[in-house]
């Protein structure tokens, strides 16, 4: 059973403001009842798909600045004047 | 000058001198101009392609290097980066933003002088199987503007389909490439994960997803991969150098090979026309010397929840960088504090990538791991593992790429689970990472049916020969100009 | 019984770049905002590239801790909101399930202790925040994502210590430990960080953030530890949470709810593939480990007879020591050591001050040398030390301009002896008995030699002229 205080408490999780949380109760339990399906699996062994990779092949350290067009990043970005990111106030 | 030829076509032309870059391509921007208003399967058009024509006949003029695609014109799909033009995925929350840097499959083609004509419509954010989510409107199948086209990739299918570009590039997580193609009567291939770099993909669900071309020949997809696949640095899940050339012996023909129909494809849930299509399919590859056998895949009936439960949890984390902090659209954070601005800003977010990301923030909470997350995980790998078996006895394994014809816009889009349901034939390909590609076959009641090939992984080579073998035994008729 | 573990943040700073792009690692010294690119800032369709240094050193990190390497490593991301994670989520690592962090069930000895090791984990540093406006209505915070994706490693301890002044033993040994390393410059802003959680007997355990230096825990720590006990004492209920440690005030205070019983969400980082160690990396690395502070401290003392003091005090400083390996020989070993550990460390100790010297490890040699050759009082030897630090200039050109030479010509020795007996005449009658008068008399001919005389030639000397050979 899944609640509008579930749906609330996921949609803050997630940082979404869901305008109306009801329309998603119904879908949300439905698509989870699905889910649930595979409780009725037999996977016997605990074997994940995994990539591997060798420490060796990894990459090396070194540095390399980079310019985009000519220009810095920070100038696609929403910059401030004074080269910062502005953020909304934290509480 | 005929704007509906391959790529072999086009290049030919080109190398002859008989069309120059700059004409096709005013040609082409004519063609997109007249049909878009009625399909829009193109969110942004290049300012520039123009002038990048012009520059390519100087080359070639002046007998310079031309790189291997000659100013072809070609889609991207809206979630792949490209430098000077807008990335939106279909969203509302990233309507301004440009993107820096190049994915590196767009990079590559490129350096060999493709053109980039515009970028294609699709689901916002590639969540969904008929483009129906997108926030700049629904694309329309050409065949039938009154249908879906596929999707996610919608655009691209319908821009290849409906002549506003040779060859597109999509992306595949769920069947997003083959969906399209199949609705479309395109080709679609999705490749072996780790074959193309996904460096500049939106991360969508990024264990699964793969760019995948689009083109109306078998040979033209080929081409495509060619340019785009191989090992790239800047991703780490690209597999070490195996590259083969996939358009060489791509006529080889399929006599000899053993291919497997898989029986929960083409039974229960499948259209009439469907199936009967399919067995049409299998005479002819039967005809051209395969033998072909049924397979069973039991834990199939188990991929979709398996694929929507993982591809959910990531969805949630790989779209939570989406705040509209660093880039995004335009609002204010003025007066507002931190959380209750990011919520806002992501109430922004369509219903079905919210729906999503709510399942997946569920099946990760605390607690939840182990019996949906992990769990799915471990039915993948048991649905990797009966493949494997599989090809132990047959080479290929051939299914209908869409249980169903292409249906009306609007008409499934209120049941979420309904259309999850849809995947049923591609996703299997997807959670396994094996290479998956779909071939036009036939147009049924005026609706295009599409026939599925896959193959295990970095197969392609073969995949390519059969579904070039079956392509050879069409003579389907193009979207009218 | 008081209980205290651990949480210690570790950046690799000797490192070129970033944990998962090729971005500069040092972003101390650069503008805000100028050393990111698209993965670091967390652009759309960005991927991680995982440094291979960077696992390298949280090997070595690891193995010098006493842990277990597994065979098999793999990263998770930890997701939640803020504006310093360009993603809203962290790539690190996580031992619940699935692939395991870089190292596990260590230990490490101080003094009598053993302090177990829970687990070290590789993960990246967000980036800083800068809060601008002092009004409620003005407030506004500045991102600088300079330092996001910087490389941390994380060393977690069993709650093992009792009391806090272990725990500042240990950060100091641990410190010692990662510098030796060659991985991280623990004297950096930053470089180190620390939470501690305390607990006191049937207590709860409290977690303390936000502590900026070492001393600072330690007093933390006591202040913790004192609260707890006096809420115990009145028997009132010490709650579990997180407390910040109040600079100004001295205090801990309570924290609001950003660490509260948060929901991470955590799941396997796809973009980065499982990375295996095999045994001959695994050996290769042991062997390219530098020399460890106690294997170096065993050298010292049983190779060159340097004391026990000392060479504790070398061993663990990596920049003196390293000076050390580059100047001495077998013979004039003990001589350097000395000079460095007496000497040059108590006026070249901080980072600063070690930047700034111009002595090289030539200096130090042949200084020792002409200790030991007697053609330098090591009186003299200090006042040549301190301007070879400051000048770099050459031994023999500081002896001649400063006229640091010995007085090592007997008749002028001799002149200056029969001065003093004349000074003296008391203490000369006195020496003929008692020895140490003798040495009243040597230090009196070395003031007046201003510390060039010879001493144990001068003693000669002086034995003869009295007929106490």
């Amino acid at each position: 059973m899944v609640t509008r205080k579930d749906i609330e408490r996921l949609g803050d999780l997630i940082k979404i403001e869901l305008g109306d949380p009801e329309k998603y109760i119904k879908q949300v339990e439905q698509i989870l009842n699905y889910f649930g399906s595979l409780d009725k699996v037999e996977t016997s062994s605990d074997n994940i798909l995994t990539n591997e990779v060798l420490l060796d092949k990894l990459r090396e350290d070194k540095s390399a600045a980079m310019l985009y067009d000519g220009k810095m990043l920070l100038d696609y970005l929403k910059r401030d004047p004074k080269q910062f990111i502005r953020a909304p106030k934290m509480s | 000058m005929n704007i509906a030829i391959s790529v072999a076509e086009y290049i030919q032309e080109i190398q002859n001198g008989t069309i120059h870059v700059e004409e096709f391509i005013a040609k082409t921007l004519e063609r997109i101009n007249k049909v878009e208003p009625n399909l829009n399967a193109l969110i942004t058009k290049n300012e520039k392609a123009l002038r990048e024509a012009k520059e390519i006949d100087k080359k070639l003029r002046l007998k310079e290097k031309v790189g291997s695609c000659y100013g072809m014109p070609i889609s991207i799909k809206d979630n792949i980066c490209t430098k000077g033009m807008k990335t939106t995925c279909a969203s509302k929350i990233l309507e301004n933003f440009v993107s820096p840097y190049d994915a590196t499959v767009v990079s590559r083609l490129k350096s060999e002088d493709a053109i980039i004509i515009g970028k294609a419509n699709l689901d916002e954010f590639a969540m969904g199987s008929t483009t129906e989510f997108s926030y700049f409107g629904p694309t329309r199948n050409p065949w039938n503007t009154d249908y879906v086209p596929g999707g996610s990739s919608g655009g691209s299918g319908v821009s290849v389909s409906a002549h506003e570009c040779i060859t597109s590039l999509g992306s595949d997580t769920g069947g997003s490439v083959r969906s399209p193609a199949s609705f479309c009567s395109v080709v679609g291939l999705k490749p072996t994960y780790g074959l193309v770099s996904r460096y500049g993909l939106v991360s969508y669900a990024n264990s699964i997803e793969q760019i995948g071309p689009l083109a109306k020949k078998v040979e033209d997809v080929a081409f495509i991969l060619n340019i785009i696949a191989g090992q790239d640095p800047n991703d780490n899940t690209t597999l070490g150098d195996n590259t083969s050339d996939y358009a060489k012996d791509i006529d080889k023909g399929i006599a000899g090979k053993k291919i497997g129909i898989i029986s929960e494809m083409v039974g229960e849930g499948a259209d009439k026309e469907v199936i009967a299509a399919t067995n049409r399919a299998i005479s002819k590859l039967q005809g051209l010397g395969a033998e072909c056998i049924p397979i069973h895949l039991e834990s199939i009936k188990y991929s979709i929840a398996a694929y929507y439960t993982i591809a959910s949890a990531e969805a949630s984390s790989n779209l939570a960088r989406y705040d509209n902090i660093r880039y995004g659209f335009d609002f204010s954070s003025e007066g507002y504090e931190f959380k209750a601005y990011i919520s806002k800003v992501r109430g922004n977010f369509g219903p079905e990538v919210t729906r999503r990301m709510l399942l997946g923030a569920f099946v990760l909470s605390a607690g939840y791991y182990g019996k949906y997350y992990l769990k799915a995980q471990k039915v993948r790998a048991l649905i990797k593992s009966q493949l494997d078996e599989a090809f132990k006895k047959v080479d290929l394994l051939v299914a209908p790429t869409m249980p169903i014809l292409p249906f009306k816009i609007g008409e499934k889009i209120d049941d979420p689970l309904t259309l999850y349901l849809l995947d049923i034939n591609t996703i299997v390909a997807n959670l396994s990472g094996i290479p998956a590609i779909s071939v036009p076959f036939e147009i049924a009641n005026g609706l295009p049916v599409g026939i599925q090939f896959m193959a295990n992984s970095m197969q392609e080579k073969l995949l390519l020969q059969a579904a070039y073998a079956l392509q050879n035994t069409t003579n389907l008729p193009v979207v009218p100009l | 019984m008081t209980k205290i573990g651990l949480e210690i943040h570790c950046q690799l700073t000797k490192l070129e770049s970033k944990l998962f792009c090729s971005c500069k690692a040092n972003y101390r010294i650069y503008e805000p905002n100028s050393i990111i690119c698209p993965v670091c800032v967390g652009l759309p369709g960005s991927l991680p590239r995982l440094n291979k240094k960077a696992v390298e050193k949280a090997v070595m990190i690891s193995i010098a801790l006493g842990c277990k390497i597994p065979p098999k490593i793999g990263f998770f991301r930890k997701n939640y909101f803020y504006p310093d994670l360009p993603k809203n989520f962290q790539i690190t690592q996580y031992n619940a399930h699935g692939p395991i962090s870089i190292g596990y069930d260590g230990k490490i000895q101080i003094e009598d202790r053993e302090i177990r090791i829970r687990r070290i984990q590789l993960e990246e540093d967000p980036g800083r925040l800068v809060y601008e406006g002092i009004s409620e209505k003005t407030q506004v915070t500045l991102v600088d994502y300079n330092r996001a994706g910087t490389p941390l490693v994380e060393i977690v301890t069993e709650p093992d210590f009792t009391n806090p002044k272990q725990v500042r033993l240990f950060l100091n040994i641990l410190s010692d430990l990662v510098e030796n390393l060659d991985v991280s410059e623990p004297d950096l802003e930053g470089a180190i960080r620390v939470d501690g959680n305390v607990s006191i007997e049937k207590g709860n355990r409290i977690e303390i953030k936000n502590v900026g230096s070492f001393r600072d825990i330690e007093k933390a720590l006591q202040f913790e530890i004192i609260r707890q006990q006096s809420l115990a004492d009145r028997n009132i209920p010490i709650p579990a949470e997180t407390r910040h440690w109040d600079e100004a005030r001295k205090i801990t205070v309570s924290a609001r709810s950003k660490e509260e019983e948060q929901d991470y969400r955590y799941l396997p980082e796809a973009d980065i593939p499982v990375v295996v160690i095999e045994k001959t990396t695994l050996d290769k690395l042991k062997k390219e480990m530098p020399e460890s502070i106690i294997s170096k401290k065993d050298r010292y003392v049983k190779k060159y007879g340097i004391p026990l003091q000392v060479a504790e005090v070398l061993s663990s400083d990596k920049f003196y020591s390293d000076l050390f390996e580059k100047a001495h020989n077998e013979k004039n070993a003990k001589e350097i050591a000395n000079l460095i550990t007496t000497d040059l460390k108590g006026f070249a100790d901080t980072r600063e001050q070690r930047k700034q010297l111009k002595i090289t490890a030539k200096h130090l040699s042949d200084l020792a040398d002409a200790i030991m050759n007697n053609e330098i009082t090591r009186n003299s030897a200090k006042t040549a030390l301190q301007e070879m630090a400051n000048t770099g200039k050459s031994l023999p050109e500081i002896i001649s301009s400063l006229d640091l030479g010995h007085v090592d010509d007997d008749i002028m020795l001799s002149k200056i002896i029969d001065e003093v007996f004349i000074e003296e005449q008391k203490a000369v009658s006195e020496a003929k008995t008692n020895p140490e008068t003798i040495n009243y008399i040597v230090g009196k001919i070395m003031r007046k030699t201003q510390g060039k005389a010879n001493p144990s030639h001068t003693l000669d000397i002086i034995k003869k002229k009295l007929d106490l050979q």
